[in-house]
């Protein structure tokens, strides 16, 4: 598979329009994230790609071509849902044994896996005896148990220690490398910031923002957060504290000690730079914040209404 | 492709089954119960089959749908619930060869528990209870094969685990107790108005009922039906036909209601 294209899907449920002509492509050897707000359409575009729901309008475009969701397409996936829970009276070795038949996959690649997701300890524990995240973790290594080529995964972080993050973040790491799809969904943006590759914000079944974290960052236009460390023994350290304050394009301003903390629009950091070059002697430290993708979240959530 | 997914699924709803413990209590209860029954009844008389027999007709007419209801109730919603219908979906296989697969890893249980239950009859009965098994077991697994197809309907309907669980005792209650009551009163109320041959063919659309018939008119022929006014015992090919579509109807029922996009 060289493409994934969603093209313009619309999805109802019943009387609710659960998507509204939504189209984006899949990055290959990329991170595609959905985010949006309950409700927003997210869990709807996955259940698409899995043939759980027919679009009313819309298809799945695979390499440019209209594509179904046949076995075939199926044989390419791996899924992880949302809070995962599993058959309690079996053992987790017992679980991904099942999946291992289903998928066609030899019997060694089991310990491959469950070493993978660090539960080959834990294997022969009924799953009523795992933590959530043990599950979720079970969950990821049912995911991968094929070698997929597209990676579809519903709020991975859900219920995972630091341990288990690592784990995914390796999963992760993995696929972009292979150059293969992975398309998921997360609310936990700030997690994810430094992972995806791509962003694909929903609200209300529609389409708000598309595009890298970067991108969406510009869109917003917030304020960045510039961080002065001030060298207390120079004597430019108040003429430059007054030319910031002088200087007319500041949005914050905060002062104390040697630290000064200045909030701006990002196309006027060359000009703040401009003045600290003029008082190169008074800063130590200079560190530039940009807003979180968190807050970029909210931003395109209310400008898109 | 298909056939290999539905070949796991119906191992592991073997595996799954065999560690429920509801399902291994009820069917060791059916088993300790036709046991005593038949050690009982063999000790009583010398044509002991004519009194084992009926007897072990009544307790798997009562127990029977309700392992087979139990076992089929969360086949699906059990699924929906832990989050892994999904998952499974994300298979190649489609939603009726889910249902089919899950239908049939679970009757290979069910099997295996009347197998069981009714194979230590066997060894109760000091052997003279032998030839009366094989007939039983086979009309008890096509009842318990309807009952099983209700429940997974049943599963696929209900949202909730315990509505599906409300559902399948409520059936059970209607099938198994209320339905002949119902038909008693319906020639009482009516006063015999509604022939006796209508009356034959309504007990005949209730599986147990249908299963109750063939046994009795097995043991004591068609002059006990005759007995109890219902002279006219449609064709047995018709009884198979009932029996096939108490087990086929629901089981593409739940096929296409998952197929309708009721899977989440």
């Amino acid at each position: 598979m060289e493409t994934i294209e969603l093209d313009h899907l619309t999805v109802d449920y019943r009387a609710v329009r659960a998507l509204d002509d939504v189209g984006f492509p899949i990055e290959k050897g990329g991170i595609t994230m959905l985010a949006g707000p309950n409700g927003a359409g997210k869990s709807t575009v996955i259940r698409v790609l899995l043939g759980l729901v027919r679009p009313a309008r819309g298809r799945l475009v695979v390499d440019g071509k209209p594509a179904g969701v046949t076995n075939a397409w199926k044989e390419r996936l791996g899924y992880l849902p949302e809070a995962v829970a599993f058959a309690e009276n079996l053992s987790g070795r017992q679980v991904l044994a099942f999946f291992a038949r289903a998928r066609g996959v030899p019997k060694q690649r089991i310990e491959v896996v469950l070493d993978r997701i660090g539960l080959s300890e834990a294997a022969t524990r009924k799953v009523r005896g795992y933590s959530r995240g043990m599950r979720q973790r079970l969950g990821l290594g049912i995911a991968i148990l094929a070698d997929p080529e597209f990676l579809i995964l519903d709020e991975p972080t859900g219920g995972l220690d630091q341990e288990g993050l690592t784990v995914l973040w390796d999963i992760l790491r993995e696929w972009r490398e292979k150059d293969r799809f992975v398309l998921l969904s997360s609310h936990d943006l700030t997690l994810m910031e430094q992972r995806v590759s791509r962003i694909c914000l929903l609200k209300q079944g529609q389409l708000c923002a598309l595009g890298t974290p970067e991108e969406l960052r510009f869109m917003t236009r917030l304020p960045i957060r510039v961080k002065f460390q001030l060298d207390a023994a120079s004597e430019e350290a108040p003429i430059f504290v007054d030319d910031v304050h002088n200087w007319g394009q500041v949005i914050c301003l905060d002062h104390r000690d040697n630290h000064l903390s200045v909030e701006i629009e990002p196309d006027d950091l060359l000009s703040l730079m401009d003045i600290r070059n003029r008082n190169a002697a008074a800063v130590k430290r200079i560190r530039v914040e940009e807003p979180g993708l968190d807050l970029v979240y909210d931003s395109l959530l209310k400008k898109a209404g | 492709m298909m056939l290999r997914v539905a070949n796991a699924l119906m191992l592991n709803e073997w595996l799954e089954r065999i560690r429920d413990r509801w399902v291994l209590v009820i069917s060791g209860l059916f088993a300790l119960l036709a046991c005593g029954v038949t050690l009982y009844g063999s000790g009583l008389s010398s044509q002991s089959t004519l009194l084992i027999g009926p007897s072990l007709v009544t307790l798997a007419a009562l127990f029977v749908p309700l392992v087979a209801l139990t076992l089929g109730h969360d086949a699906i919603v059990g699924e929906r619930e832990r989050n892994t219908l999904g998952l499974l979906l994300s298979l190649p296989i489609g939603p009726g060869g889910l249902v089919f697969a899950k239908f049939t890893g679970r009757f290979m249980v069910l099997a295996c528990a009347l197998v069981v239950g009714l194979g230590g009859t066997v060894f109760f009965s000091m052997g003279r209870g032998w030839s009366i098994v094989p007939r039983l077991l086979l009309d008890t697994l096509m009842m318990g094969a309807g009952f099983l197809s209700v429940g997974m309907l049943l599963s696929v309907i209900a949202k909730r685990q315990i509505t599906a669980a409300s559902l399948a005792i409520t059936v059970w209650f209607l099938f198994v107790f209320f339905y002949d009551l119902g038909l008693l009163g319906l020639m009482v109320v009516t006063d015999g108005a509604v022939s006796s041959e209508v009356i034959a063919y309504l007990v005949l659309l209730n599986p147990a009922g249908l299963f109750r018939v063939r046994m009795m008119t097995y043991f004591g022929g068609s002059g006990l039906m005759e007995g109890l006014g219902l002279t006219e015992i449609p064709v047995p090919l018709l009884t198979w036909v009932v029996w096939g579509l108490w087990i086929l109807l629901p089981i593409i029922a739940s096929g296409l209601l998952l197929f309708r996009g009721r899977a989440e």
